[in-house]
């Protein structure tokens, strides 16, 4: 009697433990909607993009359930990176990072979680940028703005984002470069950056190529330079900076994809298989088009390698702007 | 395409029957969330985004806009009844419009307005469709040393809201600016006031703060005395269930004063419906024959700040649609909405799609009238809200605050310091702080700092700049005559008196 | 309690909390590389509520104005403020349902003195329909 209840049990036990054990041998699926966790508002650059991916999937058919975006601001990013991080192991919920997730814990003693700290899943956009001034400044290239900068040092202004942000690393470095200086006003709102260069506040500003897009149609703007490798094919005439003369390297505003932490193996490799494919399809391209991204793709082993070296650089050069480590 | 071929094209646009669907479901959803506080436009639209892949441009942009001016209506309604803030812009109805639903004129407070919504929308409307390119270029000239001149204006309508004791007014406004100061500093990544916590690296919400001292601090207060029945008196009578011919005629400037007010505030990026409609109310404080009785249910209290915030629609949308600048958190959804769909918000983006546009404009003035026609007879319906009895009011408010609340950020976090602001707001409700300065305070301290600092950053650390720059520095001389107003209204006192 | 001490106390708190963001505003850069720092604005407004705030203790102390501060109710709002703070405690345990419906229960039954019957309908009745309209109807979030 005492031996049928007792291996009833271990057989109700392991039958249990079977059903209890992760997702294993044919690889994962997730079951329920994808939460796609951003780190600005609605609206703000990283939500447009993973509402932009989630239309992609639905259309392109590569999840089988709905991807639903997660707004979660603050503290550029530090909030959204500690939300991931406490889902721990959760198969079901992916993050969409830009480059100030790796700079912030750089900075900020309250952003603890670093990029190592979550599963790196997949690295997809390179964003360039212009460098823009008014249609009616007398600069008809970078070097003239250069020049009248070197005579008439800290009077030029441009406008841009945080002093963390990509806008004010390639001021830095074309400073460090070429010994000029000029002034830099943060302002927060993309929005607000490119009214005050319209209306004469600013001189010049590092901007998107979209976001650039109308305003040079519109005749009101003028780009001087390009910050990427290679033209973009929307602005075929002019030069990269390398080909203006400043050998500098072309720092890009990265986007891409993480995991909360300790995952299974099949969940990252589900997830790996899954932008990769994204980037092979039609809409993505078009995507790509439409935004004049660059296509950054890495997987996510690559996408670790690129972290340490990405951050490295980045000490290195916040180091020298004169703006403060916190680790 | 000029204006009026273009209007009638917009009516056509805007009168199909697919669109006419969307504009009322738009401005109905609208009016729903402007009640509820915490969830806002922004998250709305946002949330309502993957639905509209499947409508046509136009409809979709008609019934999101919908949402946008509809929610201003709504935002009245739980300001007026309950002190809850239903949108950011609302707590300045919350002051003259509560006041005056402990009267027993609920029902006359929300009907002023919605009128005066009406009124103002239109206005709105009117504006963008006739000065949005010119006066967008108008608003270019505005940068960082106009915008701190404009909000130490706004500041300076503190002495307006100060009562019985300035002191407490003016601490209450600085206790205010230290709360949104608190966070990270956007230009030196230095963290303020933040006791190592993460939640607070981005700042106090300004929903927390505000429904925690109007909306907690009410129910706290009226915990005190074991009160039965009703909590606040049902509006007897035709007169004080809607505004009667004298209210609508005290309101004659109101009206004006919160259409253009809120218009203008509105085209500039950056500066919100918030500060549309304190300013409307200073302005409106400062010319009236009865200042004394604005915070005690003055008619023109409800209606200046109400039309402002209404008309910032119409004014918001004008930077957005002529330059493809987002004014304020809903354009910026709307912006990236446009883009979504493919479309490349800028200047020429009016040119290039004549039908979206005016179809946008035609319907507006149809939403605008559709809002007052659920809106006004509903009036008699809302008040009898205030039948409830107490048991049930209070915690239900209490309840709607906290989902509110949460429904924000989603953090548990928020929610206790809601709770923590309902005592402070008891507390200074005991003690004659008023909160009004507070709430000033906390909107335009970050967006002073900022603009200040900018501003020195322009000049090289030279403040002449402010006074150099002409809107500067006439902003700038505005303020300080509003400081003067309380003196002079003394001396008019004191000559008064000395005439008898 | 006369007002007198009320305003002297919470002129006193406020002097406290000027002079923390002082000492605290203090410690960060007055002025950066590229402008004011992040101490510049709290340093003055700091200064200006020490100055306002030692006027309002000044005040209270000369003048003390013979309006009272009514104290009664304040145990009531108090004790109504305490089940506020250990109702988000329940939120955070047992979610927004539990946690309202007893924050209901205790302003009924306590607050009001009304029957405790009463108060359970009130308080499931609330708390059931925050839950039907909020998540379900709306897909909003409970805590």
């Amino acid at each position: 009697m005492k031996l049928r209840i007792v291996s009833a049990a271990a057989a109700l036990l392991a039958a249990l433990g079977g059903l209890h054990s992760p997702a294993q041998g044919q690889g994962f699926k997730p079951t329920r909607a994808v939460e796609a966790v951003v780190h600005t508002g609605p609206g703000g650059g990283s939500d447009v993009l993973a509402r932009a991916v989630a239309l992609m999937m639905e259309k392109e058919k590569l999840l089988p359930v709905r991807m639903q975006v997660v707004n979660k601001p603050g503290g550029n990013g530090a909030v959204a990176a500690a939300y991931l991080a406490e889902k721990k192991g959760d198969q079901n919920t992916i993050g969409f990072f830009t480059g100030v997730w790796l700079t912030g814990p750089l900075t900020s003693s309250e952003a603890k979680v670093t990029l190592r700290d979550l599963t790196p899943i997949a690295r997809l956009v390179l964003e360039p940028a212009v460098i823009a001034v008014k249609s009616d400044a007398p600069y008809k290239s970078l070097q003239d703005f250069v020049a009248a900068a070197k005579k008439s040092p800290g009077q030029l202004k441009q406008s841009g984002g945080s002093v963390t942000s990509r806008d004010n690393i390639v001021r830095q470095l074309l400073q460090k470069h070429t010994g000029a200086q000029w002034a830099y006003i943060s302002f927060p709102g993309g929005g607000e950056r490119i009214a005050a260069l319209l209306g004469g506040h600013v001189n010049m500003m590092v901007i998107e190529p979209a976001e650039a897009g109308e305003h040079i149609r519109a005749g009101n703007m003028r780009v001087l330079a390009q910050v990427s490798e290679k033209r973009l094919p929307g602005f075929p005439n002019v030069p990269t900076l390398k080909e203006a003369g400043f050998d500098i390297p072309a720092v890009p505003q990265v986007r891409g994809v993480v995991a909360p932490p300790a995952i299974p193996k099949e969940n990252v490799a589900y997830w790996d298989d899954v932008f990769q494919k994204l980037t092979k399809t039609a809409s993505w391209q078009k995507f790509l088009a439409d935004n004049q991204f660059e296509d950054g793709y890495q997987n996510a082993a690559d996408l670790a390698k690129f972290y340490d070296e990405f951050t490295g650089r980045m000490r290195g050069i916040l180091q020298e702007a004169g703006i403060k480590l916190v680790r | 395409m000029d204006i009026l071929t273009g209007l009638m094209h917009g009516f056509a646009v805007a009168l199909q029957p697919a669109n006419l669907l969307w504009c009322f479901v738009g401005v109905l959803l609208g009016t729903v969330v402007g009640v509820m506080p915490g969830l806002g436009p922004p998250a709305t639209i946002a949330m309502l985004l993957p639905l509209t892949f499947l409508m046509n441009p136009a409809g979709a942009m008609i019934m999101l806009a919908g949402i946008y001016y509809g929610a201003k209506y709504g935002g009245s309604t739980t300001s007026i009844l309950l002190n809850v803030p239903g949108e950011s812009a609302s707590v300045v109805t919350c002051l003259d419009g509560y006041a005056m639903a402990r009267k027993g004129r609920a029902g006359a407070a929300l009907g002023i307005a919605a009128i005066a919504s009406f009124v103002a929308g239109t206005v709105g409307v009117v504006g963008l469709m006739l000065v949005a390119p010119p006066l967008a270029k108008v608003a270019l000239a505005f940068s960082a040393p106009e915008y701190f001149s404009l909000m130490a204006l706004g500041l300076a309508m503190v002495v307006l809201l100060a009562g019985r004791s300035m002191l407490k007014a003016l601490l209450a406004m600085l206790v205010g600016l230290w709360i949104s100061g608190i966070g990270t500093d956007p230009f030196s990544t230095t963290s303020r006031f933040t006791f190592g916590r993460l939640e607070l690296l981005s700042g106090i919400d300004f929903v927390v703060v505000a429904i925690g001292v109007f909306a907690l601090g009410e129910v706290l207060a009226c915990m005190e005395t074991r009160a039965e029945g009703q909590a606040l008196p049902v509006p007897r009578g035709l007169r004080n269930l809607l505004p009667t011919v004298q209210d609508l005629k005290d309101c004659r400037f109101a009206f004006v004063n919160g259409s253009v007010l809120g218009f203008l505030i509105g085209v500039l990026p950056g500066a919100g419906s918030t500060i549309a409609s304190f300013i409307s109310y200073g302005v409106e404080k400062a010319v009236s024959r009865r200042p004394e009785e604005f915070g005690k249910g003055a008619v023109e209290g409800v209606a200046a700040p109400e039309g402002a915030n209404n008309s910032e629609t119409g004014g918001a949308l004008v930077p957005l649609l002529t330059l493809g600048i987002p004014g304020s958190g809903t354009t910026a959804v709307l912006l990236a909405a446009l883009v979504l769909w493919g479309f490349k918000p800028g200047p020429l983006f009016i040119s290039e799609n004549p039908g979206l546009f005016w179809g946008l404009v035609a319907s507006m003035y149809i939403g605008n009238v559709m809002l007052l026609v659920l809106n006004l007879p509903l009036v008699p319906l809302f008040a009898q809200v205030l039948r409830t009895p107490g048991y049930v009011l209070y915690p239900l408010i209490l309840g709607i605050s906290i989902v509110g609340v949460y429904s924000v950020s989603g953090s548990l976090f928020d929610v206790s310091l809601v709770v923590a602001f309902g005592l402070l707001g008891y507390v200074m409700r005991k003690l004659d702080y008023p909160a009004a300065p507070l709430i000033l305070g906390l909107v335009l301290g970050g967006g002073m700092e900022r603009a200040l600092r900018q501003s020195l950053m322009m000049s090289q650390g030279d403040l002449a700049i402010l006074v150099t720059r002409p809107i500067c520095a006439a902003l700038l001389a505005a303020a300080v005559l509003i400081l003067f107003v309380p003196l002079f209204n003394k001396l008019n006192a004191w000559r008064l008196q000395a005439l008898e | 309690m006369k007002a007198r001490n009320a305003d002297l106390w919470s002129g006193l708190a406020l002097v406290a909390l000027a002079a923390y963001v002082v000492v605290q505003a203090s410690g960060w850069d007055y002025s950066g590389p590229d402008g004011p720092g992040a101490g510049f604005f709290p340093l003055w407004y700091g200064i200006v509520m020490l100055v306002l705030a030692a006027a309002l203790v000044a005040s209270s102390l000369l003048h003390g104005e013979p309006k009272r501060v009514d104290w009664r109710g304040a145990g009531r709002a108090l004790a109504v403020s305490a089940a506020l703070a250990v109702s988000v405690l329940l939120f955070k345990l047992a979610g927004f349902v539990v946690g309202f419906a007893a924050l209901a229960f205790f302003i009924v039954s306590v607050m009001y003195r009304r029957p405790w019957p009463l108060a359970a309908a009130v308080a499931i009745g609330l708390a059931g329909g925050f839950y039907l309209v909020f998540p379900l109807l709306l897909g909003v979030n409970l805590p």
